[in-house]
């Protein structure tokens, strides 16, 4: 089993940086996202008997993080928790600052849709996963996705045009 | 005719079959309220895109790496044994990786991994698809030959157009790159989709818009050499192109 075990091994490392992009869109913050990715990992290799031979090794992981995304809500929500404050301008080496300014208004006007609709934005528009794979990855029938997809692009288009 | 938006926005995302793509295509090309329409969905999601862009670059904390590698480095995650995972909630000790040390990490261990997963399994969008022995654009790649201009394509887009031109068939080709793959490609039109007709390793600069050929591996360029009848086309000819949905016949 070993060697399938480092196969995992070397693609979940393959995947790491589109998690985190993935879990860069959901939080607001770097930190908050890379505990997502962690704990989303830790997840995986806890179940990694229930990834089925020949499954998409990509959908299991995002949709393993989308229900980490949402349990860690959850459990905040209960805490009462406030989160972390934004700091996409903490990367200056790495970034210009248009992009920073850039990723703040859209963070924040995602920051305003329902998780539902965040979740489907975060995998077409940002993940470009094409509809039948993001609706696989959230577990949902395709037609919800689109209509999810739309009332979040409605939304979204209306924050960030009011914002400008 | 009129069409709902979430038509329009399936049309922006590449996702309707090919008959319903070149309907949609012929009345967009008719009615400049239903392009107006077809470019916000389109500008939206590259606003989005290109918001997120840059974390696929960032250095990649120690941590994360520890936490994939964790069921290897225990041997046999599926023997039942519990598994140590690196603590969370504090910051990495000491510097995070560099990008170069990422890189190079990334480059010798694990990128033919990642290149030939990304381009060809459906998670990362669907960029091609099998159709009666030929590879076929589906998904982002599908919309930006359809829609996007080299003229006028964002930095941020993940598929940059490079060359457009006519073949000596008389069908339209363009050249692409995909950034997050890094692999190049050329695409020709036939049976009313666009046909992958050869594709290779790219190495593009972050960042870096892809100027006409300049940046295309030798086996895209002289896949396109040896098509291409006359000169590629310019700014006002490639749009002419597309307006007319890239029917050669018109």
């Amino acid at each position: 089993m070993t060697n399938g075990t480092e196969e995992i091994s070397e693609r979940i490392v393959g995947l790491l940086p589109r998690l985190r992009r993935f879990a860069r869109s959901l939080s607001r913050n770097q930190h908050d996202a890379d505990d997502l990715v962690q704990s989303a990992v830790e997840r995986a290799w806890k179940n990694i008997e229930q990834l089925k031979p020949g499954a998409n090794l990509g959908s299991w992981m995002f949709g393993i993080m989308k229900n980490a995304w949402i349990d860690d809500r959850r459990a905040r929500g209960r805490r009462g928790e406030v989160p972390l404050p934004d700091d996409s301008g903490s990367h200056p080496a790495v970034s210009p600052a248009d992009a920073d300014a850039r990723r703040w208004s859209v963070s924040e006007a995602m920051s305003k849709l329902p998780e539902e609709q965040r979740l489907a934005i975060a995998l077409v528009l940002v993940e470009g996963m094409s509809y039948k794979e993001a609706a696989a990855a959230l577990e949902i029938p395709i037609g919800t996705l689109t209509s999810r997809l739309a009332r979040g692009r409605t939304a979204l288009a209306a924050e960030l045009g009011d914002s400008a | 005719m009129n069409y709902d938006d979430e038509t329009l926005m399936a049309y922006a995302d590449g996702e309707l079959d090919a008959a319903q793509r070149a309907e949609i295509g012929a009345a967009v090309a008719g009615d400049p309220e239903l392009a107006r329409r077809v470019e916000k969905h389109r500008a939206l999601r590259a606003d989005v895109a290109g918001a997120f862009a840059d974390v696929i670059d960032q250095p990649m904390p120690q941590r994360l790496l520890s936490a994939a590698n964790a069921g290897a480095a225990a041997g046999a995650s599926r023997g039942g044994k519990v598994l140590q995972f690196p603590s969370r909630g504090s910051r990495p000790p000491g510097p995070r990786w560099q990008a170069r040390e990422w890189a190079a990490m990334a480059a010798s261990v694990v990128l033919g991994v990642v290149i030939s997963w990304r381009v060809f399994a459906p998670a990362e969008g669907g960029l091609v698809a099998a159709n009666g022995g030929a590879l076929v654009a589906r998904g982002q790649l599908a919309a930006a030959l359809d829609q996007q201009l080299a003229s006028n394509q964002r930095r941020e887009d993940s598929v940059q157009i490079g060359l457009t031109f006519k073949a000596r068939d008389g069908n339209f080709c363009r050249s692409f790159t995909l950034r997050d793959a890094k692999t190049a490609g050329l695409a020709c039109r036939g049976g009313g989709e666009w046909q992958i007709a050869a594709t290779a390793a790219a190495e593009i600069p972050a960042g870096q818009v892809s100027q006409a050929g300049s940046a295309l591996p030798a086996a895209i360029l002289s896949a396109v050499e040896a098509r291409m009848a006359g000169d590629a086309l310019d700014a006002a000819g490639e749009e002419s192109a597309r307006r007319g949905g890239w029917d050669s016949k018109r």
